[in-house]
């Protein structure tokens, strides 16, 4: 008798969120195979964390809307089996770590799941030692959740995912937080538990560029339609042909020639510590003049997001000087989230005294006209990602900080930000603050980069 | 110290803060707690007490103005119409409003070393009764230092466009999406929850340890606490 492999298939599945205009997902089928690692890709708002939360069986169940066809999982109708029924099959990673941690302690946050599970204590500590020495975080056992890296911290939550011990394994950006090299790391380690315990991974990326490298089969989402499910060779010569962007080396921009103008900012001999002995940055100087465009680049925990904000003022120096000339305007990590106020135009009037219709302009500027009135926290995340641009981009600083601005954004989008970027660059020193090398180096005219424990290694 | 014992002597405290009638017993409750918290990291505690501090302060000043009891004017004041009445304030209301004062002060000062020092992990995975409300009670308090990151971020992100964020109103600005971004937080972190199998029937075991001697005078202290602020505090 033939043992089936598939451990799940969804048929015409449609999906919509409650009071949403037009449908996430539309008519979606697929199989998925045990063992294999899938990967979804598609621009933002295409539907890949949806599709990811209906095997996860949370759509419709946790956000309700309008679902028709079929999900089944291990041969579960994720229709009448609730997520938390599923969680000893499926496990999710969701895209914000810091969002996801229930406990303090490492280990508490790991052996939630299985305690949810109602096994018993023993078997409990063995899926938290087992799956926290899979991802070589066992040394992070009795450490506060609060004092973890970003990387750290993404590594926690997989290990707390990895202790359902999940014959599925959902995994929604999970590396838009990681440095090049905590990425690759990443993907191979979690390769690696698919081949080695049989599991079905299915993972949504905005930098296709490594996961496809390690995947079997690529799903492409097109405004909620799937447009490709085709094993991995193959996918890339669709790519190539239907969705470029997704498979191109980086974009060259048209770099300004000539020499750049008078110094904006110099920083000298910077140093900063947040507590006592234990340095953020030490002996940092840069210089920064009009006209040019510097990546700022280097691991998690580097210091980079220390020098911005030291560039800018937000920080006041420590050790050193900081020369400024002109005013600065600094685009922070994750701006979608600081918005405060009722209606797009008047967030990015905020900064320009009221200004509307020059607000208004920029909003169009970053293709958010029609949108003016609407409230910022109804508008999607990339939405979101560029009207905290929009705002930063309106006070026309002389010099622009931007921190990790392509997290989480598609490629088209980051495509669209480089140029303006470079377009805008003649009249302002720009500084951007990215572990997207690839990005980076296409963008910038030069890249200083910064080592561990935030000293300058090279431009 | 297992956490429920220590859940267990704060909870004296707070019974002992609201039914003693004593100042000198407040006074001695308040100073004991106060310098507990001290002995947590500094950096953690200050926003809890300025917090307390502030709360205490708006208590004792709106306290005598909206009182009406005493003989001994000190001040007389305009009658407003409404619920409100007669302004003024007297030495039996400036008193009173001392102890009352006191007693939110020695509650809240409690509160934070619930917060501080308290670990809800394993509070949490030791409950067996009202699980649910613990783990509630003890996500919101981790929502504090959440809240006071996500408001430094909202500072930073305005100041950013060359918005200062000063005084009173610049602040209390940042109330509405303060709020907004927490729900936004809260609905994540349920569904993560949700999906690593959180409202499943059944419960895993959890091994106890027996209660040692000083856990046992700890329980003991707690109980007379309680009992001797109801007779005699």
């Amino acid at each position: 008798m033939a043992v089936s492999t598939r451990i799940a298939y969804v048929e015409g599945l449609a999906f919509s969120y409650p009071e949403a205009a037009g449908a996430a997902l539309k008519d979606i089928s697929l199989e998925l195979e045990r063992g294999e690692v899938v990967l979804v890709l598609g621009r933002s708002g295409s539907g890949k964390s949806t599709l990811l939360r209906a095997l996860a069986g949370l759509v419709p169940h946790f956000h309700g809307g309008r679902f028709s066809g079929s999900v089944i999982v291990t041969g579960l109708d994720t229709r009448s089996t609730a997520p938390a029924a599923l969680a000893g099959t499926v496990a999710t990673l969701f895209q914000d770590p810091e969002d996801q941690i229930v406990f303090e302690r490492v280990s508490s946050e790991v052996s939630f799941g299985p305690e949810n599970l109602a096994l018993q204590p023993a078997e409990v500590a063995r899926r938290v030692a087992s799956s926290l020495a899979a991802v070589g975080a066992e040394h992070l056992l009795d450490r506060s959740t609060r004092d973890l890296s970003g990387g750290e911290l993404q590594r926690v939550c997989l290990a707390a995912a990895l202790a359902l011990e999940p014959q599925l394994l959902l995994l929604d950006e999970p590396t838009s937080q990681l440095d090049p090299e905590g990425a690759a790391a990443f993907l191979e380690l979690v390769e690696g538990l698919a081949r080695e315990r049989g599991m079905s991974v299915v993972l949504s990326e905005q930098r296709p560029a490594l996961p496809l490298e390690i995947c079997d089969r690529v799903l492409f989402l097109d405004q909620g339609r799937l447009l490709l499910d085709a094993p991995r060779t193959q996918a890339i010569e669709w790519l190539e042909e239907n969705a470029p962007v997704f498979v191109e080396p980086p974009w060259l921009y048209d770099k300004q020639a000539g020499e750049p103008g008078t110094t904006i900012c110099r920083l000298e001999k910077i140093g900063y510590a947040y507590r006592p002995g234990i340095p953020a940055l030490g002996n940092v100087s840069l210089e920064l003049r009009r006209g040019e465009v510097v990546a700022l680049a280097g691991p998690n925990g580097s210091g980079k997001t220390t020098l911005a904000k030291l560039a800018c003022g937000l920080l006041e120096t420590q050790e050193g000087q900081v020369v400024r000339n002109g005013r600065a305007g600094y685009l922070s990590q994750d701006p979608g989230r600081y918005v405060v106020c009722e209606r797009a135009e008047d967030e990015v009037a905020l900064g320009i005294e009221g200004d509307l219709p020059r607000a208004r302009r920029w909003l169009a500027e970053l293709g958010l006209g029609g949108s003016e009135r609407r409230h910022p926290r109804d508008l999607s995340s990339g939405e979101r990602e560029r009207l905290g641009l929009a705002a930063v981009l309106a006070t026309e600083p002389d010099l622009l900080i931007l921190d990790e601005p392509t997290r989480g954004v598609d490629p088209e989008r980051k495509r669209a930000l480089g140029e303006m970027l470079r377009a805008g660059s003649s009249g302002r020193a720009t500084l951007l603050v990215s572990h997207d090398l690839a990005f980076a180096r296409s963008v910038a005219d030069r890249v200083v980069s910064l080592g561990a424990q935030g000293v300058p290694i090279g431009a | 110290m297992r956490p429920s014992t220590a859940l267990a002597l704060l909870g004296a405290c707070v019974v002992a803060a609201l039914v003693a009638a004593h100042p000198l017993s407040l006074v001695l409750l308040a100073a004991v707690l106060l310098a507990l918290l001290l002995e947590t990291s500094w950096r953690r505690a200050r926003l809890f007490l300025l917090g307390i501090a502030v709360s205490s302060f708006g208590l004792f000043l709106i306290f005598p103005l909206t009182a009406h009891t005493g003989s001994h004017p000190l001040w007389n004041g305009p009658i407003l119409p409404g619920p409100i009445g007669s302004i003024d304030v007297t030495r039996e209301e400036l008193a009173t409003g001392a102890v009352q004062t006191l007693r939110l002060a020695t509650v809240a000062l409690a509160f934070a070393l619930w917060a501080l020092m308290l670990d809800h992990d394993r509070l949490v995975r030791e409950t067996r009764l009202a699980r649910r409300s613990v783990l509630t009670v003890a996500l919101a308090t981790r929502l504090i230092p959440t809240l006071e990151r996500d408001a430094a971020g909202f500072v930073e992100a305005l100041r950013g466009r060359g918005v200062e964020v000063e005084g009173l109103r610049g602040r209390s600005r940042l109330l509405a999406p303060l709020v907004a971004s927490s729900l936004e937080r809260a609905l994540t972190l349920a569904e993560s929850m949700e999906a690593r199998g959180y409202g499943r029937p059944g419960r895993a075991p959890v091994a106890r340890a027996r209660f040692s001697w000083r856990e046992r005078a700890a329980l003991v202290f707690s109980l007379l606490l309680v009992v001797s602020s109801l007779l005699w505090l």
